[in-house]
């Protein structure tokens, strides 16, 4: 596989993930952001395992967990990608959902609007902000993610091998001149990815 | 067009929200000094605190049994609480489009519809406030505060909207205060609170 | 016509099956190599997976898919389930950078872990020389690491693979290690395979000539 190849499939898996990781990561922030209720720290803590637990632990985890006919395919890069980036967008989405005034979406309640309506008018514009920093947190996330995804993807060129694998099997194998190329893209996309990040973010206010 | 309390208690930080009041006039005020539980009682009344026991019905209405979306209840906080986000047009029209040229003359604010918000001088915001009220043609207008945070001078203009509102919409209003002159102003009633009851000489006309 | 539509569509898989070859990292290179010959000749599809033998043998304990495995020492093999087991290939270990006795530090993969640790271990301590040089002993993540630590100049000598040592831009062989304990890369056909058949026949390629030259042309011995 070339190195654009490598880059280019990080990048699209990169992206699925946190495409596919936004609904649900939003729902749950929004359930954590909102009072009291059974089971809450139990679900926090959970949130917030991928953070803290070493990414082959996870990796491990996840090699039980997944379904046989996913390990060592891409859907299996796109699952440990997910799992390493929810923390990011489930916690600043938390945080951004708290940051929104109640009396605004109280207003709109009185205005007759029902809750979806409260919800994707007033309540998500408002805390767009603070989600859209921790979605470009967690696409940078994925696409250094190595630690898992090398447990239940493996290394298949050509199938899952993704651009931190990559560097670090031609590492590995003492190829340091051919690992150069992708660090410097890696670092280049990333790069990217955030100052895009920032100029929607500032064009908002 | 009557409001009927009938032993409302709501829990609140230092002591129990207890009103039972009928209200019937053009509109009703609700007087007492800051901490007294106007603000409360006003929210409750649209629905955005629980009670702990009580009804609230208007006329054959129960808008204690009803969610804060369906009791059709405008309301303009001492916040003001202008959606940052969204033009003045659009903050207008959230609720509804009911009379919506008449209540922009009336206030005056044809000339602000596609600011933004925060470009809006004090006055300002309050009246288009009031107009995101009225647009959703509400059965009942709740007003806290709704001079707080104004210049002297604006005060007396904003007012003015207010009895405009008074005299060309069929509204009925409860209007949150803690100044009196402001009773003297438009007040058709007057109930006082304190710490959460209606005090003892409760219920008077301001003269 | 939908019934003969569906049995086509499940047939299909089969008929294509591709064997999945799991293969210790250092040998990348060699059976990527082998790998596209043999498709070139079969016509079969090689799935191939590197990484540490560690992490392989995790991966295929834990039921990830996997026809072959060639590991980088019978430990980690040991760990699986397999049906035929073959010896592979041999390396030498040698040292580089300065002697040892002269060393003061010493960079060794892991000798808990990788297996180009545990030979290396196995062989000082057959000499007498681990408890000697024990405290100037740096355990290193993989075999590189060894050598990267010695052509950084964070140590001044290292125990790795003559198959290492060859891509050393600077560092020099000190010493080949002859007495050194038996280093044999296995490969086995593994129990849970999905493509036994082609895994099979897979591993016979890895054992013939045409292989054989190609993993000596990476400075393997062959057995």
């Amino acid at each position: 596989m070339t190195d654009a190849a490598i880059i280019w499939f990080t990048v699209r898996m990169a992206a699925l993930a946190t495409a596919l990781l936004i609904p649900p990561a939003l729902a749950l922030a929004l359930l954590l952001a909102r009072g009291t209720w059974r089971g809450k720290s139990v679900i926090e803590t959970l949130v917030a395992l991928p953070l803290v637990m070493p990414p082959v632990a996870t990796g491990l985890i996840l090699l039980k967990l997944v379904p046989h006919s996913v390990v060592f395919t891409w859907r299996a890069v796109v699952i440990a990608m997910m799992v390493m980036s929810s923390p990011f967008i489930v916690r600043a989405a938390r945080v951004a959902f708290e940051n929104v005034n109640p009396r605004y979406e109280q207003i709109a309640r009185t205005l007759g609007a029902h809750e979806p309506r409260v919800f994707f008018t007033i309540t998500l514009p408002l805390a767009l902000r603070g989600i859209a920093g921790g979605v470009v947190l967690g696409f940078a996330r994925a696409l250094g993610e190595f630690g898992a995804t090398i447990l239940v993807a493996g290394n298949i060129p050509g199938r899952t091998t993704t651009l931190a694998v990559a560097i670090y099997d031609r590492v590995q194998l003492g190829r340091d001149s051919a690992a150069w190329p992708l660090v410097i893209a890696g670092v280049v996309v990333a790069f990217v990815a955030i100052l895009l990040s920032e100029k929607s973010t500032r064009r908002r206010t | 067009m009557t409001l009927v309390i009938e032993n409302l208690v709501v829990p609140l930080a230092h002591f129990d929200l207890e009103v039972t009041a009928t209200m019937s006039a053009r509109v009703t005020a609700i007087f007492g000094p800051s901490g007294a539980g106007k603000t409360s009682l006003l929210d409750a009344i649209a629905g955005l605190r629980a009670l702990k026991s009580g009804r609230i019905t208007f006329d054959d209405v129960v808008l204690s049994d009803l969610p804060a979306r369906a009791r059709r209840i405008g309301y303009v906080p001492q916040e003001t609480a202008l959606f940052p986000h969204l033009s003045v047009a659009s903050n207008i029209r959230y609720g509804g489009q009911h009379n919506e040229a008449h209540v922009i003359d009336v206030l005056e604010i044809g000339h602000l519809l596609d600011r933004g918000v925060t470009s809006l001088s004090g006055g300002e915001q309050k009246r288009v406030a009031l107009a995101r009220a009225l647009v959703s043609a509400p059965r009942l207008l709740l007003l806290d505060e709704p001079l707080s945070g104004l210049d002297w001078p604006l005060r007396d203009r904003v007012m003015q909207f207010l009895q405009r509102v008074r005299d060309d919409f069929n509204v009925p209003m409860l209007y949150v205060t803690h100044d009196e002159g402001e009773l003297a102003a438009i007040a058709d009633e007057v109930v006082a609170l304190d710490s959460g009851r209606q005090t003892a000489d409760s219920r008077w006309k301001p003269s | 016509m939908r019934n003969l539509l569906l049995i086509l569509l499940l047939a299909l898989p089969v008929s294509a099956a591709e064997v999945r070859v799991s293969a210790a990292a250092s040998l990348t290179d060699a059976v990527t190599e082998i790998a596209r010959l043999y498709e070139g000749k079969t016509g079969e599809t090689i799935v191939l997976n590197f990484g540490a033998s560690s992490i392989l043998a995790t991966q295929i304990v834990n039921g990830a898919p996997a026809d072959v495995f060639v590991s980088a020492d019978e430990a980690q093999l040991n760990r699986v389930a397999t049906v035929v087991r073959i010896p592979l290939l041999s390396n030498r270990l040698v040292v580089i950078g300065v002697p040892l006795l002269k060393a003061r530090r010493i960079a060794i993969a892991n000798p808990e872990a990788v297996p180009a640790g545990v030979y290396a271990k196995q062989w000082l301590q057959q000499r007498g020389l681990w408890t000697v040089l024990a405290p100037k002993i740096v355990p290193t993540e993989n075999v590189r690491g060894a050598l990267a630590a010695v052509e950084a100049g964070n140590a001044d000598a290292a125990i790795v693979y003559a198959t290492d040592a060859r891509m050393a831009r600077r560092a020099r062989v000190a010493e080949v290690i002859n007495d050194g304990p038996p280093i044999v890369y296995p490969a086995a056909v593994l129990r849970d395979a999905e493509n036994a058949a082609g895994g099979r026949r897979f591993l016979d390629f890895l054992r013939s000539r045409d292989a054989g030259a190609i993993f000596r042309r990476y400075g393997f011995l062959t057995k």
